[in-house]
């Protein structure tokens, strides 16, 4: 392009690498690409010279049932014009090689942990922080959990990225779930809802024993709030004693159909059989990880 | 997983509705409700005529309902569905007991469509039909030509049959 412009006596202050840039960085939304069938019709197609060898699945054995509620952020975006099965492919692969390095043990919004991140500023060069995990968020390689906790009275919230490199060391001091899947009301709370010791103990949780579900009612404070608590059918709160008419609009607010939509409900989802797929290669994954791990281990021995 | 192409957004189908007082009410609910009405007639029905763009909808519905049912009838999540999509109730019956079996062994969608002519001078929305497969209506395309012995097609039968004995031998094609 910029060839261009010169040919016809413009003066480009473009490189050529910042052209090339610029367009690397469109989104696949916007992007000259073919769908993901296309692609893969054309692959396996007999009429194509150099048709695709089908490569053998080299899992094991399935999944264990539970799994895509314990590592959540292995699946895909759900988003349609988000998608891209080699890029979540490629991402999930950086994912095992980060977890190699770096164990991310299982955890839970409601379970509280402590972090241990790099940090050139601190002495020691290290931040520990502990607190009660609020949320996790997003897909693949961003994905991000949120811890929470009161320091001299000022309410903290840190979000971490998963597979940071920054990230020295995850603990899970407490593992328990919530009856809630986002903990965001302990803002409105008192402190005494998210304050945790920094020298908390860590309890040890059974390998194969059920989950324990904290049963904590909340009670809020006073209004006002950061969000229409009433509006959100919160199961971990205490009654929020307000007036009839707040309830009363967030009835009318509401949108039961959609529990019944299926239609909406597949579109926002990923279905059950890609589920399978994604968590039967995450569960070869973790093997493969652990045969690693025990490797190095006769190695040094 | 549905074995046939959806939209990546749904229509939204608002104007046909109604009022909440003649209809069935605008908007979502309205659409979700009307929905619930062609659902529940192709059910008994098997087959089913109307506007291209409802029918269109309305097979996402069905098919995820025949897979949600395929559960069986003692999983809580299918009964719960098929009790708000079938609003007359001796329809869950057929749908465990007949539809269920009936596409156990399918391998491709369990509804087909067919659009219907345009009779002149002809609107600018299309009428199709939805059929539940295997129904046990006449077929929608009757007596459908034999033209397995015209030139051509004796041609290209004989054509496909050398290039797979070719491909299995291993020769180049």
């Amino acid at each position: 392009m910029a060839d261009k412009l010169a040919t016809l006596g413009f003066r480009s202050f473009l490189s050529h690498q910042f052209l090339k840039r610029s367009v690397a960085a469109v989104s696949c939304r916007y992007a000259n690409t073919l769908s993901n069938e296309t692609v893969e019709k054309h692959r396996t197609s007999t009429l194509a010279h150099d048709k695709e060898q089908k490569e053998e699945k080299k899992i094991s054995a399935p999944a264990p049932p539970g799994l895509k509620h314990v590592h959540p952020e292995f699946l895909p975006n759900p988003t349609f014009y988000r998608r891209d099965r080699i890029k979540e492919k490629l991402e999930r692969q950086d994912m095992y090689r980060r977890r190699a390095v770096c164990p991310i043990p299982e955890f839970y919004v409601g379970s509280i942990m402590a972090v241990t991140l790099a940090d050139p500023y601190a002495s020691g060069k290290t931040n520990r922080f502990v607190g009660i995990c609020i949320q996790r968020a997003s897909y693949g390689l961003r994905a991000n959990f949120t811890l929470r906790n009161v320091v001299d009275n000022q309410g903290l919230e840190i979000r971490y990225d998963m597979y940071s490199p920054l990230i020295q060391k995850v603990e899970v001091l407490r593992l328990e779930k919530r009856l809630d899947d986002e903990l965001f009301y302990l803002r409105d709370a008192p402190a005494e809802f998210s304050t945790v010791p920094f020298n908390l103990e860590a309890v040890s949780h059974p390998p194969g024993a059920p989950v324990p579900v904290n049963t904590t009612k909340v009670k809020l404070g006073p209004r006002p709030w950061h969000e229409r608590w009433e509006r959100r059918n919160l199961r971990g709160v205490q009654d929020l004693g307000l007036p009839e008419k707040f309830y009363e609009k967030a009835k009318k607010v509401a949108k039961p159909w959609e529990e019944y939509d299926l239609m909406l409900k597949y579109r926002t989802s990923i279905n059950p059989q890609e589920t399978d797929e994604v968590m039967d290669e995450v569960a070869e994954g973790f093997r493969e990880i652990e045969r690693k791990r025990r490797r190095e281990k006769l190695e040094k021995s | 997983m549905l074995r046939f192409g959806i939209r990546n957004r749904p229509r939204r189908l608002s104007k046909a509705m109604g009022r909440k007082e003649d209809g069935h009410g605008t908007g979502p609910p309205g659409r979700l409700e009307r929905m619930t009405i062609i659902v529940n007639s192709l059910v008994r029905h098997e087959r089913i005529e109307g506007s291209h763009q409802y029918m269109d909808e309305a097979r996402g519905y069905t098919e995820r309902l025949l897979q949600i049912a395929a559960q069986g009838d003692k999983n809580h999540e299918a009964m719960d569905v098929a009790n708000y999509w079938l609003k007359d109730k001796d329809l869950i019956h057929k749908l465990f007991k007949v539809l269920v079996p009936r596409y156990e062994n399918y391998t491709t969608c369990a509804t087909r469509m067919w659009t219907l002519p345009v009779e002149y001078p002809g609107g600018k929305n299309k009428t199709s039909i939805l059929e539940l497969k295997g129904n046990p209506w006449p077929p929608v395309v009757p007596n459908p030509r034999n033209n397995s012995k015209s030139l051509i097609n004796v041609l290209l039968h004989n054509a496909k049959k050398d290039y797979r004995s070719a491909s299995k031998d291993g020769t180049p094609v």
